[in-house]
């Protein structure tokens, strides 16, 4: 894998902690004594590419970095970052807040690359987008986004104009109910027959988690809330074809079962070998027949402000379902 | 997972921050859903009914704690959030069906929906509970 540094190092002004000018670089990039070193742009992805980035909250352990994406944060999601009970909560939320702006601002959608003067709103239905400055001349970007995380995985996709969800879990995630009757509750027939043709239960909870994150990208991509679309009224399907190379992913809601719903695109990644990943994106557009494109996805690991690692194509990233071309 | 280590990761709640609410106090309105997970409108916040019993908050905070793998002692109170805690989507709906089968009743997805704190499901249990 490509490894690039997302800052291009720079020496400390004023005085510093290290009076012998050689060992001034010896441990520059972690020197976080002056401000974070501002960001490297990144271009915006094209019409038809998705954006994954992610952070491993257990990679970043320097407490005055964290101190200092604080100081990137509003007070109001300060606040809220500290309202989480623990550490590691907390640490997740604070990165999920850190990858959202630093990723927009690298964009540089506006032409400068603050990560602190990004705004954010909620739409009607309470999906979080980008607020942008209205400013003379400035057409705001058709640019999408969606952040998912737990506490040992942050992650943001980005599109430019097709409304995305993501949703990422562990892969050994446990529910502590019991599978089937927890899906027969919430889930629909068809998936609660699917779980159930699985005679390895390691198996079934691992279909579990991947019906789970898929069905909750789903939601978050139409952006419409959790009440419009609950859980019940919408099938995963998930067709294992001999013949297809990856499993094909579609969406049918109820109300209109002969039509498998064409509007929307799905991808299931497995991330380092330990979590899911659930894409869902609006179709832009068909190829012959109402058949899809596949999704042309990049995926980095970064750390922001420090550094970026180009994984996409490599086994830190491996599709395990949908039709995705990694670049 | 391997956990950070405790030295090199300072508690964020040592940097004193001017005006610092914890998110119980921010109540009015919807909070900014970051995650977007449960989205809850501001009108189904107004709801007029009574707080729930004690006992029944108890018992939610003890679904709760269980649900989320929480040490016996750990403070749930009816002004916890669930989010707070560490709930994601999945644990909330797993504490809302472990509160269907404690005290008997149905929650609908539109109401589970609205559920942020503790006291909001112990006086929904209520409310349900009465309705039977």
């Amino acid at each position: 894998h490509r490894r690039l540094p997302a800052v291009i190092p720079t020496p400390p002004v004023s005085a510093s902690p290290f009076p012998n000018p050689k060992s001034q670089y010896c441990c520059l990039s972690r020197n976080f004594s002056a401000a974070l070193t501002p960001l490297l742009p990144v271009q915006l992805p094209s019409r038809m590419e998705t954006h994954l980035w992610y952070v491993v909250p257990d990679e970043v352990k320097s407490a005055p970095l964290l101190s200092k994406y604080m100081e990137l944060l509003p007070q109001s999601e300060r606040d809220h970052v500290l309202g989480f009970r623990g550490d590691q909560l907390q640490k997740s939320a604070l990165l999920a807040r850190t990858l959202v702006r630093t990723t927009i601002a690298r964009y540089q959608v506006d032409g400068h690359l603050d990560p602190r003067s990004l705004r954010f709103k909620r739409n009607i239905h309470g999906k979080p987008e980008v607020e942008w400055e209205t400013k003379d001349g400035f057409c705001p970007p058709p640019l999408q986004f969606n952040i998912s995380h737990t506490s040992s995985l942050v992650a943001c996709g980005v599109t430019m104009n097709s409304l995305i969800g993501i949703d990422v879990e562990e892969k050994r995630r446990r529910t502590k109910n019991n599978i089937l009757a927890f899906a027969k509750r919430y889930f629909t027939a068809h998936e609660v027959e699917h779980l159930n043709a699985i005679p390895d239960s390691e198996l079934q909870q691992q279909e579990f988690i991947k019906l789970w994150t898929l069905k909750e990208a789903y939601v978050k991509a139409l952006g419409k809330g959790f009440s419009s679309s609950p859980f019940n009224t919408f099938t995963i399907r998930v067709n294992t074809a001999a013949q297809q190379a990856s499993s094909g992913i579609a969406v049918e809601t109820l109300d209109s079962p002969q039509n498998l719903t064409n509007n929307w695109q799905f991808a299931l990644l497995e991330l380092m070998g330990s979590h899911y990943v659930a894409i869902c994106l609006e179709r832009q557009e068909t190829g012959g027949a109402g058949k899809a494109f596949p999704i042309k996805l990049t995926a980095r690991k970064t750390i922001p402000s420090v550094e970026d690692e180009l994984v996409s194509g490599t086994n830190a990233v491996v599709t395990i379902g949908g039709s995705v071309t990694q670049f | 997972m391997a956990a950070a280590s405790a030295s090199s990761f300072t508690s964020l709640k040592s940097r004193p921050a001017p005006g610092l609410a914890t998110i119980a106090a921010v109540k009015s309105g919807a909070p900014l859903s970051f995650s977007f997970r449960r989205p809850v409108p501001a009108v189904s916040r107004l709801r007029i009914s009574c707080a729930a019993k004690p006992e029944t908050v108890e018992k939610v905070a003890k679904i709760v704690k269980k649900q989320l793998a929480l040490p016996a002692e750990t403070p749930v109170t009816g002004d916890s959030k669930f989010a707070a805690l560490g709930a994601d989507s999945l644990d909330t709906v797993e504490i809302v069906m472990g509160l269907e089968e404690e005290f008997h009743i149905s929650v609908e997805e539109d109401s589970a929906q609205s559920i942020a704190t503790v006291q909001d499901a112990a006086d929904l249990i209520e409310e349900l509970v009465q309705k039977k």
